[in-house]
């Protein structure tokens, strides 16, 4: 399911953690190299805990792998 | 191609397949008018042990899917529930409106109205695996 306001910098910081690949993130993070793919693309929007391992990897606060625009009304 | 898709084409096959054969057999039990529920029930008992040993392990096999793999195959299933009830409906009202209130149909109309609901739904529930996928595909 994607969201049309959720933004992230997933593959950016895969890129400054070490040159990780999508498989070794996937691997750690227990998801699909698909799942990573489709997220960097903003086709999907993960589930919280899986938005929480994701920022543990990269040891940086969510708010900095996720982002939400909130639009007014 | 991961697990989930390749499960979706094969059952697209297992379907294709299991229309023939079930097509098959249900007219050799017309064709011979078969009578009695036992000669039904022996046609079908192979087909519900084999349909069992797939579902337990297609359940036990949805455990290695990913929490993205699961929420697809979740709204599957939804959209092959959707499916089975409008298809049933539509086939039940219709025969009704069509032939009328007081109209009988022959007694192998229910077997092929359940035996081709099920299979409907199996084929919705591959199709929109399928087409979900293709639809976050992107260049990987």
């Amino acid at each position: 399911m994607s969201s049309d306001y959720l933004t992230n910098q997933v593959r950016r910081l895969r890129f400054e953690n070490g040159q990780m690949t999508q498989q070794q993130l996937a691997d750690k993070v227990g998801v699909t190299r698909q799942t990573i793919i489709a997220i960097e693309a903003g086709k999907y929007a993960p589930s919280l805990p899986l938005a929480f391992k994701l920022a543990r990897t990269f040891e940086v606060p969510i708010e900095q792998v996720f982002q939400y625009e909130d639009q007014e009304i | 191609m991961n697990r989930l898709q390749k499960k979706a084409w094969i059952n697209f096959a297992a379907v294709t397949a299991c229309v023939v054969l079930a097509g098959m057999g249900l007219g050799i039990l017309v064709h011979t008018n078969a009578k009695g529920i036992d000669t039904l029930l022996i046609g079908m008992v192979p087909g519900f042990v084999v349909g069992l040993v797939v579902y337990v392990r297609s359940v036990a096999g949805q455990a290695r899917l990913d929490e993205r793999e699961k929420a697809i195959a979740r709204r599957s299933y939804v959209w092959a529930c959707y499916s089975l009830i409008l298809f049933w409906a539509c086939i039940s009202f219709g025969i009704f409106f069509i032939a009328g209130g007081k109209s009988a149909v022959p007694a192998y109309t229910l077997p092929v109205v359940f035996l081709t609901g099920l299979f409907l739904a199996q084929f919705v529930e591959s199709a929109a695996i399928l087409i979900q996928f293709a639809r976050e595909a992107v260049d990987e």
